[in-house]
């Protein structure tokens, strides 16, 4: 048998053999883990026997019976330390204060959670294309263990780009990372292509929302109601408390970036353009927000802005989601100022006192002749006097005077009537991004010219078959299966 | 939102390094601290803030917690991390101008790793550093594929809050900003500094409040600053034990540095490579894999352990047939 060339897996007496070895040695090894515990718990029990009799002893000495020495030191030696300073020769001081509110207890900072390697993206089967475009590239996937549905976003990266992978995105990844906040949109993780010798495929898996406000907008026959508006806003304004809360700046808030779900619930999402900014604020880029939705302070060159350009785009989103329509749709830099200020007035010395210090505001010449006045009472005769001292307040042209988002939560007019709707009574509307796009009912074709269709065959006997099966009613019949 | 915390190393984590790795102890801590000190330097010459190259370090060690040591040249991932942690905060540097010094701080013109005291500064050589445009695409190319690389091993996460705001704070609030501040604010941020060099990796089994209270401690102590009579550190909610050990931790790091440098010369020399490391390893008769394949030979996983084991048992008892 040894000069055969043998399988090692082959169940012979070697294999046996090894296996009582294998057990013996299991058997053994338990035999002494018993052995442990067992003294362990003896010497448990005899501790314990040793500070009941210490403690007996203890009282006793309370008691007024002097001479015990002994008996009185060792309580003291068996004190329990809750946590031994093993180790620490200079932690003197504070010996005796120990014991007497070991108890106390300590506030845990919450976890930040561990690191680890990335998942690949054969965790996700894709179900469908969302959108393919200058934000690259977007799919509703299905989580293959779990059967979740949620969205991947691909992170664009130029391969050409000799700085690496995109500062924007990772800046994204970081801050969504960090959120947990209902009307923000949930990252759940990163996975990357299958491929890990090279990193270049990298996804977002984000949690799946299946409308965005500005195709809802464009969609839908009648614009929301009073009440339906006042929930988005809140929605809308209770995630922007919480970003600036946590030093976070949106700056691209618009109608395409914010999402509904089927249960009314608004997300803010993208954050490709967001970034953390302390206090004060350093120095930024002004290239940021959608012109249509950008500041005015933005346009006209200032270098250090705060929460509110955030704010000024809460305005316009609320104006948007009044008509359906953007509310300020310059074609450039300029035609947005002149629309600005067609809408808000001329800024002045008392409106905007530190607006002539701005880089572009030098040169910029006004007309004498338009008002310094809002047109924003005008421009929306249906809204509430609350309603449009709130909208005021947004695009008041000084940031200084536009309210924050926790401002914006408390404003009477959402105390008003009507009162803001209840999300789970939202309406739901078809989701382009779920494929529920195309539901719309398609007609027939008008009948093309030529050869009349041919019938054919077709038995149309069954259509009345089964009749006899029939329970007879009234004046109508129900089948019974 | 977790502005103040870390996210922390798992015992897990902490275990595969310690035993499954091929390298032994005294080693994989050599190149910890050598490259960490490298980080440090290339921090300073880039003029980076501390916060910069401090993050760089942490992030650093939590990368090499999940990839072994041996896959990638030692000072490549600590450029590619000083890289990535300097582009994502206010003060990013350019590939170039990383490569360049990191081109300086390993060539012989340098006197960083030297021991000043013994022997004389090396000339300054300019062409031992200077990078033909060959070598800087090359280290270029090498810091782009690390980022990503890094950043994969992490999950993405480069989250990394410090302690040394927080002590800032704590002093404060302790009063001890009134005696000798600059001594004991100073102090307390050495400790913290030198913290980021330990192989017992501190700050990723620590909470920041936990290092800003030891390094107080610490710094208090030796500056003779009375403390408060109370468990202080309580206040800061860090427990006593914990408190013992990062003291302990902090404080052993120099006595250890000044041993190994006398235990392993070469890191008195120059930055540890992996060919230095893998020439240790023959001298002392250890396995080093198969010469080019070393690097996943290295972290064997313990399934891949126990079949070993499981297949030498086999031959001996072949043997004994």
């Amino acid at each position: 048998m040894s000069t055969m060339a043998k399988s090692r897996w082959a169940d012979d007496t070697d294999d046996a053999a090894l296996e009582a070895q294998l057990k013996k040695e299991k058997e053994e090894r338990k035999r002494q883990k018993a052995d442990k515990a067992r003294k362990l718990e003896e010497e448990r029990l005899a501790r314990e026997a040793a500070a009941a009799q210490a403690a007996k002893a203890a009282s006793q000495g309370e008691q007024g019976e002097g001479g015990q020495d002994d008996a009185n030191n060792a309580p003291r030696a068996k004190r329990r330390r809750l946590s031994p300073d093993r180790g620490t020769p200079a932690a003197g001081p504070a010996h005796e204060s120990a014991n007497s509110n070991s108890d106390s207890k300590l506030l845990r900072f919450e976890g930040g959670g561990t690191f680890g390697r990335c998942r690949s993206v054969e965790n996700y089967d894709k179900l469908n294309d969302i959108e393919e475009g200058a934000y690259g590239w977007v799919a509703r996937a299905q989580e293959a263990a779990t059967g979740k549905v949620v969205a991947l976003k691909r992170l664009k990266i130029d391969t050409t780009d000799r700085s690496g992978l995109p500062v924007t995105g990772l800046r994204e990844i970081q801050i969504l990372k960090d959120c947990d906040h209902r009307n923000v949109v949930k990252l759940q993780e990163v996975v990357v292509g299958e491929d890990t010798s090279r990193i270049e495929n990298i996804f977002l898996v984000l949690e799946f929302v299946e409308h965005d406000l500005k195709s809802i907008l464009e969609d839908m026959p009648e614009p929301f109601l009073a009440s339906e508006v006042k929930t988005l806003l809140l929605q809308l304004a209770s995630g922007v408390a919480y970003l600036h809360d946590n030093y976070i700046l949106h700056r691209d808030l618009k109608t395409s970036n914010l999402l509904l779900n089927n249960r009314g619930q608004l997300k803010i999402a993208d954050f490709g353009m967001a970034r953390y900014v302390g206090d004060p604020p350093p120095k930024l880029t002004q290239l940021v927000v959608t012109l249509w939705y950008r500041a005015p302070e933005l346009l006209l060159g200032a270098a250090r802005y705060a929460q509110a350009i955030d704010m000024w785009s809460i305005g316009c989103i609320f104006g948007e989601l009044l008509t359906r329509e953007p509310l300020l749709q310059g074609k450039n830099e300029v035609d947005e100022l002149t629309k600005i200020f067609e809408l808000c007035g001329i800024p002045t010395e008392d409106s905007w006192p530190s607006f002539r210090r701005l880089p572009n505001a030098r040169a910029l010449r006004l007309p004498k002749t338009t008002t310094t006045k809002s047109l924003i009472r005008a421009k929306f005769p249906l809204l509430t006097s609350a309603g449009a001292s709130l909208l005021n307040g947004l695009l008041a042209l000084d940031p200084d005077c536009r309210p924050t988002a926790k401002d914006m939560l408390e404003h009477e007019y959402f105390r008003q009537d009507p009162k803001p709707k209840q999300e789970a009574m939202f309406p739901t509307f078809p989701s382009k991004a779920g494929q529920e796009r195309r539901r719309r009912k398609t007609t027939p074709n008008a009948p093309i010219r030529g050869q009349a269709v041919e019938l054919g065959a077709v038995d149309f006997s069954g259509i009345f078959s089964g009749r006899d099966k029939e329970e007879r009613g009234g004046g109508f019949s129900l089948r019974m299966v | 939102m977790s502005h103040m915390t870390n996210p922390l190393a798992t015992p897990d984590q902490l275990y595969q390094r310690r035993s499954f790795s091929a390298l032994p102890t005294d080693l994989q801590d050599a190149i910890f601290f050598s490259t960490q000190c490298l980080t440090q330097a290339a921090g300073v010459l880039l003029q980076l803030p501390q916060a910069v190259a401090a993050q760089a370090n942490v992030v650093l060690a939590r990368y090499w917690l999940v990839e072994p040591f041996m896959s990638h040249e030692f000072s490549a991932v600590s450029a590619a991390s000083l890289y990535l942690v300097a582009k994502l905060g206010p003060t990013p540097r350019s590939p170039r101008d990383v490569s360049n010094v990191y081109a300086y701080l390993l060539s012989a013109s340098s006197s960083f790793f030297r021991s000043s005291s013994t022997t004389p500064p090396p000339a300054n050589n300019p062409s031992s550093y200077y990078l033909s445009d060959g070598a800087y695409q090359r280290s270029h190319s090498r810091i782009l594929e690390l980022e990503a690389r890094i950043l994969y091993a992490l999950g993405f996460n480069t989250h990394v809050s410090l302690p040394h705001p927080l002590a800032i704070t704590y002093l404060q609030a302790l009063d001890f900003l009134g005696t000798r501040k600059e001594r004991i604010a100073g102090r307390a941020l050495e400790y913290l500094n030198t913290a980021l060099l330990s192989p017992q990796m501190l700050y990723l089994t620590s909470q920041p409040n936990a290092l800003a209270v030891a390094a107080i401690y610490n710094a208090a102590k030796d500056v003779g600053a009375k403390m408060p009579e109370c468990e202080w550190w309580e206040v800061f909610d860090v427990d006593r034990e914990e408190l013992g050990f990062l003291v302990v931790g902090m404080r052993s790091v120099e006595g250890w540095a000044r041993k190994m440098r006398e235990d392993i010369p070469r890191m008195a020399e120059c930055m540890l490579t992996r060919r230095i490391v893998e020439n240790e390893m023959e001298r002392r008769g250890l396995h080093t894999g198969n010469g080019h394949g070393v690097s996943s030979a290295y972290t064997l996983d313990p399934e891949a352990e126990l079949a070993r084991k499981m297949d030498e048992k086999i031959a001996q008892i072949e043997e004994n047939d």
